[in-house]
């Protein structure tokens, strides 16, 4: 991706995976957009969310959810696991590709890892290129 | 229920193609029952589609809107506004929904965006099973309250074909074998002797091979 286009990623988590985003750092690269959208768990991601935030020009939407088995809603995790993967069908389907969409099982309150996902998404968007939906 | 599945965005989209306005009208009954045509899916399906005409270049307008029922005239009422907006109307109801529509509207294309597949239950979350082709002639008063003419791959009305094993039908070992679950439930009922009465061959006249059917109930017309 062009270093002047501006990487917006779309970033849904579990309040109980990640209290506050934004507290994590990001070294080296704060040549991106990030919004957040906070849920009280993440079973409540929503396929239309999901492709609402494309809509609305995100270039890649990652979901970060509690590792399986520790999900304090028993199994909303494993549901947004499943939506993940139907809506990344989808994305295929119309073109946008998939891997624009991902998930990451993260222990409650491990910002670092939060931060080395992020920093890989960027890194898998120099390859995916700007959402050619916009 | 009226079980269907939507179809794939690819068909979808070739249908849609020649129009610029187009209104995406869900039914808030069967088919949201099964996932296919309800609030959520006219959603997902709306955002998906502008997602891959902006992708393609292409202009359209895309409207959603969900009624309670496409296959009665007073709840299609509520959509003539909507569907007066657009150039043409995606039903996502079944086939007797979008028929409905289009003999209601007879000016606006009203275009299919689901398989209709067949009447059945939903046995687990997210599992739906056919269970009743409408043959018009319901004898599951015998049959312990299982259909054979619908589960049975054979249609066998007079006990099991032989050649199931461990339960299963020899034509799909994925598929309960129906004379087994029948046995089984009348055995459970205390009704084994139903299976000494002779069923004979079925009169298909009843069922869509007789041509399409009506139900006519002269107490209820004015
Ligand atoms: S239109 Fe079809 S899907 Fe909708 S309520 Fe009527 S029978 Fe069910
Ligand atoms: S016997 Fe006919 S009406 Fe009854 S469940 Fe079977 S197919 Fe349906």
């Amino acid at each position: 991706m062009n270093d002047d286009l501006k990487p917006k990623i779309t970033l849904f988590h579990c309040i109980n995976t990640v209290s506050e985003i934004g507290g994590f750092s990001l070294t080296g690269r704060d040549n991106f957009e990030l919004h957040t959208v906070k849920l009280p768990c993440s079973s409540m991601v929503k396929d239309v969310f999901l492709l609402r935030a494309f809509e609305a020009g995100s270039d890649a939407v990652v979901v970060l959810v509690c590792p399986e088995g520790q999900c304090r809603y028993v199994e909303g995790n494993i549901r947004a696991k499943k939506r993940v993967a139907w809506v990344r069908n989808l994305l295929d389907e119309i073109g946008l590709d998939g891997r624009r969409l991902s998930l990451s099982n993260i222990s409650a309150g491990d910002n670092g890892a939060a931060s080395q996902i992020i920093q890989n998404v960027l890194k898998d968007l120099e390859d995916l290129g700007p959402n050619p939906a916009v | 229920m009226i079980v269907g599945e939507q179809k794939p965005i690819s068909e979808i989209k070739e249908i849609i193609a020649p129009y610029k306005k187009i209104l995406i009208l869900g039914c808030g009954t069967c088919v949201k029952t099964c996932f296919a045509g309800g609030e959520d899916e006219v959603a997902v399906l709306a955002s998906a589609l502008r997602l891959a005409c902006k992708k393609d270049g292409k202009e359209i307008e895309i409207e959603e809107f969900t009624i309670e029922r496409q296959c009665e005239d007073e709840f299609i009422q509520e959509s003539a506004p909507a569907i007066s907006r657009n150039d043409g109307v995606l039903s996502l109801a079944c086939g007797a929904g979008v028929q409905a529509l289009a003999r209601r509207f007879a000016k606006s294309p009203v275009l299919p965006g689901v398989n209709t597949t067949f009447i059945g239950v939903l046995e687990k979350q997210g599992v739906f099973t056919e269970e009743c082709s409408g043959c018009g002639n319901c004898r599951l008063d015998i049959f312990g309250g299982i259909c054979p003419v619908t589960r049975c791959a054979k249609k066998l009305l007079n006990g099991p074909c032989g050649g199931s094993q461990n339960g299963k039908c020899e034509v799909n070992p994925e598929t309960d074998c129906a004379w087994q679950m029948i046995i089984e439930r009348l055995g459970i009922l205390g009704q084994m002797d139903n299976l000494r009465i002779y069923v004979p061959p079925k009169n298909w006249q009843t069922s869509l091979s007789g041509g399409p059917r009506k139900l006519v109930r002269e107490d209820h017309m004015i």
